[in-house]
């Protein structure tokens, strides 16, 4: 398995050639609006819109973007039901006592509620996997650099970015020595073998880390770390198109409030 | 003869552990020289390498860079290191950055060159081993080869004088080792000294200056390849085989077919010997062309109605800009290593080739053709290959 995948997809994906600021800006500001939104007609908007942006743009296999989606929209299912059968208010469609003092009901509002926290969901998730798809940590280390956080944090988030992947890589070759002498192969096994892989990771993350301090040695280290390169450069279309964008659905999301019958909160 | 560059001196390590990796070793490299340290795991080729950039002090004994023996302050450290370049056998563990280009720039950067300085340096260093364009490719996202070519990089960014590698074709394919030794002739022609460590004696043999044959911690035998992999029981006690060419030539000459001339460290050089000793008559016909096409000099275009006018030329071509050119072009390569040697073989065998190169390469072709032929008292004619 490849541990870096959705970094190894960013690296590729179709929107590689802008800038990471536009991509940010647009990601960030749609995250806002599915927060601001008191309805959660706005949330489904920005899933399905980036969704698109995705899939038609970036070029993000429609596999993949579906198998990412799943976990967080099974998450929602489950966590809109409890909202939707534990809270109350408004009209009753459907209500169970099992018990005193314990009451299930299904309402209007813990309808809107339920819809409005599993839009939330949708749309955020949408939003960070636009980020996360489009966006290669590379990239944002240039971002990083150009909001001033501070160099040694940087540095070690870099050091950090690196190893993983190193690391990761051992990791999966323990697991797969594992596998092939048959480990894991019933619970007590798999604790065993759990605490075996994690003790080999240990020991070659330590001589993973004084290669390292060794190889920094032989380039002359001195405390500083060369900064990437520039990052494609913002591109007046790119950014009116994301601008354009957050503005249709700021002002789709004011004409719904505006517009709502019973006004300020939908 | 060149001055020495790197000498050392009855040089004794031993590990914190107790156990002697280095015992009394003494020899020395002359500037531009290729070095090939031979020996099996565990001969102390890395420990002694280690030394030749002061990452491992020595117990005793002296290791003289340029003439001066080695200090070990911390100035004095980064000078040396700065200019003995050192490539680790595993490029995960020597590759620290993020992207190629912050990796290749980590050695400039903290040798405080100014920006300008630094992108100009990492800029030549990728165009040496062939990598240009691959400046934000992060490297989990390159192959072994390209991993091995970003290290080689990082250290060429410092413009170091003396190269040092570890196993350098270690978990390398056949063709990322060949890419990798073409990459390390390349250096060498630029003016490069270079040591190796490896125990790929089919690697060393045709490719060194001189063979260093090391067994625990010990110097067994030091000379020219031909001699140093030319004694059978010493190859045996390094834990090491005859190369196959060497070990033909011995072996023709054991059974009463002794062939004339030095021992062969190629296979031109063996099928010279053995035309020299079995051939009737002379050559049957006239030696091929080799054509020669300076790749910076030529366009693409031209270069390709140049070969859509030739049938059944054999293509080769040296260095990575000219490997670069030929991939974008299309053009598929019959070989990629030890080009000219290739090409003079088909062309004693009547058969014309084109080997496409970069910068001052298309002399070097000339005067190696022009030297072989020489030797052999035939005619090979060059020609350049001109824009049309």
């Amino acid at each position: 398995m490849d541990y870096g995948f959705l970094e190894n997809v960013a690296q590729e994906n179709g929107l590689a050639g802008v800038s990471p600021y536009v991509k940010l800006a647009a990601g960030l500001g749609a995250l806002l609006l599915v927060l601001l939104s008191p309805t959660w007609v706005i949330p489904l908007v920005i899933a399905l819109s980036l969704g698109i942006a995705v899939l038609l743009l970036a070029r993000i296999d429609p596999h993949l973007y579906a198998h990412l989606l799943a976990a967080p929209v099974l998450f929602a299912v489950l966590s809109v039901a409890a909202v939707v059968l534990v809270t109350g208010g408004g009209e009753v469609y459907w209500a169970w006592q099992p018990w005193p003092g314990f009451a299930l009901s299904v309402t209007s509002e813990s309808v809107s509620r339920g819809l409005l926290v599993f839009s939330r969901v949708l749309g955020g998730m949408s939003a960070l996997f636009f980020i996360a798809l489009t966006t290669p940590m590379t990239e944002l280390f240039v971002v990083m650099r150009r909001c001033r956080v501070p160099m040694p944090l940087l540095n070690l988030t870099m050091f950090v970015y690196r190893s993983i992947f190193i690391l990761s890589d051992q990791v999966a070759q323990v697991h797969a020595a594992q596998r092939m002498r048959l480990a894991y192969s019933g619970p007590r096994e798999a604790v065993a073998s759990f605490g075996n892989l994690c003790g080999a990771s240990f020991i070659a993350s330590w001589e993973c880390g004084e290669d390292l301090i060794r190889a920094m040695d032989a380039r002359c280290y001195d405390g500083r770390f060369a900064m990437p390169g520039e990052s494609a450069p913002v591109q007046a279309r790119h950014l009116a198109g994301a601008a354009m964008y957050l503005l249709a659905v700021s002002a789709l999301l004011v004409a719904m409030v505006y517009t709502a019958p019973g006004g300020w909160p939908v | 003869m060149s001055r020495i560059i790197l000498e050392s001196r009855d040089v004794r390590y031993r590990y914190p552990g107790g156990v002697d990796a280095i015992r009394g070793i003494s020899f020395h490299v002359r500037r531009g020289e290729k070095v090939a340290l031979v020996g099996p795991n565990g001969a102390g080729k890395s420990t002694l390498l280690l030394m030749f950039n002061g990452m491992l002090r020595p117990d005793s004994g002296t290791l003289l860079f340029d003439n001066e023996p080695l200090r070990y302050d911390t100035p004095s450290l980064r000078e040396l290191r700065r200019r003995v370049g050192f490539v680790f056998q595993n490029p995960d563990r020597q590759i620290i950055a993020p992207t190629v280009y912050q990796d290749v720039a980590f050695g400039p950067v903290n040798l405080g060159y100014p920006e300008e300085k630094v992108r100009e340096a990492v800029g030549n260093a990728l165009r040496n081993v062939g990598l240009e364009g691959f400046e934000r490719r992060p490297p989990h996202r390159l192959s072994a080869g390209e991993k091995k070519r970003v290290a080689i990089a990082g250290v060429l960014a410092m413009d170091p004088d003396l190269l040092v590698l570890d196993e350098p074709t270690s978990s390398l394919d056949p063709a990322g080792s060949e890419d990798t030794m073409e990459l390390l002739e390349e250096l060498h022609q630029a003016g490069k000294t270079i040591i190796l460590s490896t125990h790929d004696v089919e690697l060393a043999y045709p490719w060194a200056d001189r063979a260093i044959l090391m067994r625990q911690g010990e110097i067994l035998q030091e000379d020219v390849p031909e001699m140093a992999f030319g004694d059978p029981d010493l190859v045996r006690r390094a834990r090491l085989s005859v190369p196959v060419l060497l070990e033909l030539y011995l072996e023709l000459a054991r059974r009463g077919l002794p062939l004339p001339g030095k021992r062969p460290k190629t296979s031109l050089e063996m099928i010279h010997l053995i035309e020299q000793a079995f051939s009737r008559g002379g050559r049957p016909g006239p030696c091929g062309t080799i054509h020669v096409c300076d790749v910076d000099r030529t366009g693409p275009d031209s270069l390709a109605r140049w070969l859509a006018s030739r049938d059944g030329l054999w293509i080769g071509a040296m260095g990575t800009r000219a490997k670069q050119r030929a991939a974008e072009g299309r053009i598929t390569l019959d070989f990629s290593y030890g080009v000219i040697d290739k090409c003079l073989l088909r062309a004693l065998g009547g058969e014309s080739s084109l080997i496409l190169t970069a910068g001052g390469m298309v002399q070097r072709v000339e005067i190696r053709v022009k030297s072989f032929a020489g030797e052999w008292g035939t005619e090979i004619p060059v020609e350049v290959v001109r824009e049309q």
